[in-house]
């Protein structure tokens, strides 16, 4: 789709946790701040701003991202999953990651814990059984100030170990299938 | 932080982008991924009139084999390349350096195109496309060309990219059989950056260096081949001590800029360093065995 631009406004319309939404919203709008103040969903945090922390991380056409540093306007056309909408069914359970966060005490303050989630479930596609070098390689876009990652960490290999083989994958991510036809050397 | 106010254009294709360009000069700025101009914007360090995303023009994705090496698109993610087996085996030395690059979610937006076009110094892909003797394609409504990355990177955060220029595609070399890459950083762990970077792609034959590209990043003011480097390496044995003695050049000649995370000194010591570990794992990888 193409978002109409109108000076300096545009319409913005996208899937967000598989709800259809449509705003007009000035072009320089983050899609963080789209998310949070335009949708009310608040999981997604802004903890640096400057790309560093992480904390604003969502999925974007299934690829986990940080929705500070992307417009809006650029996401038009796209599905997002942010944190709210990560656990199955009606939100009563969990998602792999958040019940390992839960099991292994993986947050304290919980600042970080939205982003982390969305990093830690990219890192488990990509990389299903990872050993610990590389979940913290995975997790180096993501920055924690209370817990020492140590039981973060714990928290990717334990759901690393109840997904393997069972973890749904609901919105497929394209760049794993897509990129094949249209980015692979022929 | 938000971004002064502009307004923002995705037009459905190449030509589009022409167009835009052409109508709006040098207040109109394209991007691509976000991850260098979007933080800039923040900080109001750009503030152009009008932002053209480069997202809606097909033509600027995908990976061609050519007869040189691979042709790679401009809008290409280095997620998209991390995942393209084909060209990472055609590309000695890139896998490892797009390893390094940033974290996972910055490479999922981060492109090709807007990684050269920023030009920053500290820059890890210049480098290793520098080793594989690449050229950039820079096309606009009348004209098209191609310069060699190392023309095409002028200095600080500047390039040979004209206001009414995209570039459309690099092209990276793929060297001569028997060739290893490698690439090896010192980052800034806050920023990720590099201190220091060295790419090495070397081509052996019969235990001797036939062919050496090698080139930094991070330490001058834009990067570049390190060409002493290249002369020692050429027509020398690849044995440890040899392939070691041709990283005491590295630095001859060159003079490091120094910040609050690395005095010139410093870099210095990182460059010699990087060019022993990146032409010992060329070596190694280009089938080298020590102990024969
Ligand atoms: C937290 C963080 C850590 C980082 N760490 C590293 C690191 O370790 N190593 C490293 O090398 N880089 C690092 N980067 C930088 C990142 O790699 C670059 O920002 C990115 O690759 C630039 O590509 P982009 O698509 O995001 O460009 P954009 O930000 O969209 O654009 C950058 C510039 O290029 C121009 N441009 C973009 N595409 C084109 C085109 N096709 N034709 C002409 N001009 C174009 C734009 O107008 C703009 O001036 C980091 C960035 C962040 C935010
Ligand atoms: S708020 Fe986006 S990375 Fe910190
Ligand atoms: S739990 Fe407090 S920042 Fe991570």
């Amino acid at each position: 789709m193409d978002p109409a631009a109108n000076g300096t406004d545009v319409t913005v319309d996208l899937k967000v946790n598989g709800r259809h939404e449509t705003r007009t919203v000035p072009a320089r709008t983050l899609l963080v701040h789209f998310v949070r103040d335009r949708l009310g969903l608040t999981g997604t945090h802004v903890g640096c701003d400057t790309t560093q922390c992480g904390a604003c991380t969502v999925e974007v056409d299934g690829v986990a991202v940080k929705s500070c540093t992307m417009l809006a306007a650029q996401a038009g056309g796209c599905e997002i999953t942010t944190i709210e909408g990560v656990a199955p069914g009606d939100g009563d359970g969990l998602d792999p990651v958040q019940q390992a966060f839960w099991d292994e005490h993986g947050l304290q303050c919980g600042f970080c814990t939205p982003g982390m989630v969305m990093a830690i479930r990219q890192l488990l596609r990509d990389t299903p059984v990872p050993t610990n070098d590389e979940i913290r390689h995975g997790i180096s876009g993501n920055l924690c100030r209370c817990t020492g990652y140590q039981n973060i960490v714990a928290a990717a290999r334990s759901a690393a170990r109840t997904s393997t083989g069972t973890r749904r994958s609901s919105r497929a991510d394209p760049s794993a299938t897509s990129t094949a036809p249209a980015g692979e050397v022929s | 932080m938000y971004p002064a106010e502009f307004a923002y254009l995705r037009p459905p294709d190449l030509d589009g982008l022409y167009t835009a360009l052409a109508q709006h000069g040098d207040g109109a700025k394209l991007i691509a991924g976000g991850q260098s101009l979007l933080p800039m914007m923040k900080l109001r360090l750009a503030t152009p009139d009008v932002v053209v995303d480069i997202g809606g023009a097909r033509e600027l994705r995908g990976q061609w084999r050519t007869e040189q090496g691979v042709r790679i698109g401009a809008a290409t993610t280095y997620r998209e390349l991390q995942r393209s087996p084909r060209t990472l085996a055609l590309l000695p030395g890139l896998a490892g350096a797009l390893e390094v690059i940033a974290d996972q979610q910055v490479r999922a937006r981060g492109t090709v195109g807007g990684a050269l076009a920023h030009a920053d110094p500290t820059a890890d892909l210049p480098a290793i496309l520098l080793a594989l003797d690449a050229s950039v394609d820079l096309h606009s409504r009348q004209a098209e060309r191609r310069l060699a990355l190392s023309d095409f990177i002028t200095g600080v955060f500047a390039t040979d990219l004209r206001d009414d220029e995209v570039l459309t595609a690099v092209e990276a070399s793929e060297p001569p059989e028997g060739s290893g890459g490698a690439y090896t950083k010192f980052e800034q762990p806050a920023s990720h950056f590099a201190l220091c970077g060295v790419a090495a792609v070397l081509t052996v034959e019969a235990g001797t260096v036939r062919r050496a590209r090698v080139a930094m990043t991070g330490v001058t003011a834009m990067p570049s081949r390190l060409s002493n480097v290249e002369r020692a390496l050429t027509g020398c044995r690849a044995d440890p001590a040899a392939l070691s003695e041709s990283a005491t050049v590295a630095s001859e000649g060159i003079e490091p800029l120094g910040d609050l995370h690395a005095p010139p000194e410093y870099r210095r010591h990182l460059l010699e360093v990087a060019t022993r570990d990146a032409v010992r794992t060329a070596a190694a990888r280009a089938g080298v065995r020590w102990s024969a």
